[in-house]
């Protein structure tokens, strides 16, 4: 009876309990409801045939009346047999560049990050570092990109992959920073030291004491990252063109020569963009208080 | 063999050093040269369109013109105003309902884990994503239409993206959609922090529920309220992804936030040197008001430390806000 309630819930009198908890689970599943909805009708419109999202069709209903996986073969192939025009580019050298580039920028995020605090927790050496890369998260990005567009465009890292990972690595630099200073500030310094008098150099101590102790810390910052790097819009937008473009602006841009909406196709598009990340973050959930908090707050 | 102490410490600091260096450089390359790189260029009328580089852009310097534009630019205080209303109306309503949300799942619910799991899942999904489902959803013969048609016969006459203030309230609604679930994370979490012994004490003696979530929880839950709603204020601030796919700032300028009109100076009117000048305006006066934040923020962490160690048993106590 009490195994649903936290010991902390303020609610005392047991006789009202029972119909509290099913009034609360009623509340609380209304929201997982409105959560749900929406993401559903993307999914379903995903699998429907252009003669369900036409406009001449009225009201279309929930589930797909005539189930296809044509819009999935539409953006990776360009073609399709519903008599929709050809698409100039397909989907595969977004999905590539999105993987690739998050890959990166959270490999570059993550080793400079992770050493910096390292260097801070343990020396308090730079320690305005910290400050800085906050102050990095403050800004609107279209404040800063101007000057980042001319260095990018200047030296020829416009619409490449590694100009385009090397930016997120930047951007998401803060949160490796704090989420591994805040872990390297909870183990003691002795751990190094104790290794230091056997002989090992700093650097040893910290790869082979340090490290493996932190490395669940690591994994789930890098996750957390990753992320961040695959829902970016805005800087794929400014740096990208045709050739690195990322999955979420390439389907924003997804359109023929005929016009007309192609809800079908985005629609597949924004699932197979959507589903990386509710998985990565559903499986880090407990990570997640620390991480958006840049390390204030543990849950 | 030196002395063993010595050579610990130097040779720790050293890597130290080393290990800063990634960091410092990525942030001399990202902060210092852009910053002095936006600031000749934000005196200049320069653009793309002169086909020239940017290193040219002194031929056509200006000074403070820009800055002394961006003063009068009514098109900038517009969108200034409406990104400022979004955020006063969109924040405290995603905070209340996380809040809600949030003493539902303390007080306990059947099913938790499923249900956590996906009350967490709007906030994962990638906000040009999100934006592209709400403007699916909003579509005059969308799925929002049909469901109010059931008992509202004439909203299948609806139209929401393309009227100027219901465009407004849709983007309001997307952004509670997708954010409420951050706020009832971190609000969870700090309620779930609330120390038991106290909350027991107060049931005992005979505190209702209003009294023991105002006294006891509410005054602990502080520092993670605060941080909530900074969190969110400042993204919501910078909103672009989902206002740019859902309706790309339309009807007209009706959901046109301060990043919007940015992005359609720099892409469309191509005036490069002008959002440079906004860029740096921007910039110091968020850096001022972070600065100040943060200074206040540490005077009362100190003096909540302090207090703690004054602190008496909640008997021995009378209530106190």
């Amino acid at each position: 009876m009490s195994s649903t309630t936290h010991p902390a819930a303020l609610v005392g009198r047991r006789r009202w309990l029972p119909s509290g908890l099913l009034l609360r689970t009623v509340a609380v599943a209304l929201f997982a409801a409105i959560a749900l909805l929406p993401l559903s009708w993307m999914a379903t419109m995903a699998f429907k045939p252009p003669s369900e999202w036409s406009p001449s069709s009225g009201f279309p209903s929930f589930l797909p009346k005539n189930p296809t996986w044509g819009n999935f073969r539409y953006i990776f192939t360009g073609e399709s047999e519903d008599s929709i025009v050809s698409l100039s580019s397909t989907a595969v050298m977004p999905i590539i560049s999105s993987l690739l580039t998050s890959t990166l920028g959270t490999l570059i995020a993550l080793i400079a990050g992770t050493a910096a605090a390292y260097a801070v927790a343990r020396e308090k050496a730079g320690s305005s570092v910290g400050l800085s890369l906050l102050q990095l998260r403050i800004f609107p990005p279209l404040a800063v990109m101007i000057p980042v567009m001319i260095m990018w465009s200047f030296l020829g890292m416009t619409d490449t992959w590694w100009g385009l990972s090397l930016i997120y690595g930047i951007v998401t630099l803060p949160f490796s920073f704090w989420l591994m200073k805040a872990y390297f500030d909870e183990l003691p310094r002795e751990i190094e030291e104790a290794a230091m008098v056997e002989g090992c150099t700093a650097f040893e101590a910290f790869r082979q004491i340090t490290l493996p102790i932190v490395a669940p810390a690591v994994a789930s910052t890098a996750l957390f990252i990753f992320i961040l790097n695959w829902s970016d819009y805005l800087i794929a937008l400014l740096l990208t063109r045709k050739d690195w473009t990322t999955i979420p602006v390439y389907m924003n841009s997804l359109a023929t020569a005929m016009g007309g909406q192609l809800y079908g196709a985005k629609s597949a598009l924004g699932l197979i963009a959507a589903i990386p990340p509710v998985i990565l973050g559903i499986s880090i959930q407990r990570f997640l208080v620390r991480g958006l908090t840049f390390g204030a707050l543990k849950q | 063999m030196s002395e063993p102490t010595l050579s610990l410490a130097d040779e720790r600091l050293t890597l130290a050093n080393r290990f800063l260096l990634p960091t410092q450089l990525l942030l001399v390359f990202i902060v210092a040269f852009p910053l002095l790189m936006q600031l000749y260029v934000s005196m200049t009328w320069w653009t793309p369109l002169d086909g020239e580089s940017w290193i040219q852009a002194w031929r056509s310097w200006n000074w403070f013109d820009n800055f002394r534009y961006l003063a009068v630019d009514s098109d900038l205080w517009a969108a200034i105003w409406r990104t400022v209303l979004f955020v006063v109306i969109a924040v405290p309503i995603q905070f209340l309902l996380g809040l809600f949300l949030a003493t539902m799942f303390v007080e306990g619910v059947r099913g938790r884990p499923v249900l956590y799991s996906i009350v967490l899942m709007p906030m994962m999904v990638v906000p040009a994503v999100a934006g592209y489902i709400f403007f699916l959803v909003f579509q005059q013969q969308g799925p929002l239409n049909a469901l109010l048609a059931t008992f509202w016969p004439e909203a299948s006459n609806l139209n929401w993206l393309s009227d100027v203030d219901r465009a407004f309230v849709a983007v309001i609604i997307a952004d509670v959609w997708q954010w409420t679930p951050l706020m009832f994370l971190l609000l969870y979490a700090g309620l779930m922090a609330v120390p038991e012994d106290q909350l027991r004490a107060a049931r005992i003696l005979g505190a209702g529920w209003w009294h023991r979530f105002r006294y006891i929880a509410l005054p602990r839950m502080k520092t993670v309220m605060i941080i909530a709603l900074a969190l969110r204020t400042i993204e919501c601030f910078k909103i672009f992804d989902m206002l740019y796919v859902m309706t790309g700032g339309g009807p007209g300028v009706a959901t046109e936030s301060l990043s919007l009109y940015l992005y359609k100076l720099t892409f469309q009117d191509l005036e490069w040197s002008y959002v440079a000048a906004i860029g740096l305006t921007v910039l110091v006066v968020l850096s001022a008001v972070a600065g100040l934040l943060i200074n206040r923020a540490a005077k009362a962490a100190n003096r909540d430390v302090v207090d703690a160690g004054a602190r008496t048993p909640l008997a021995a106590r009378p209530a106190e806000a």
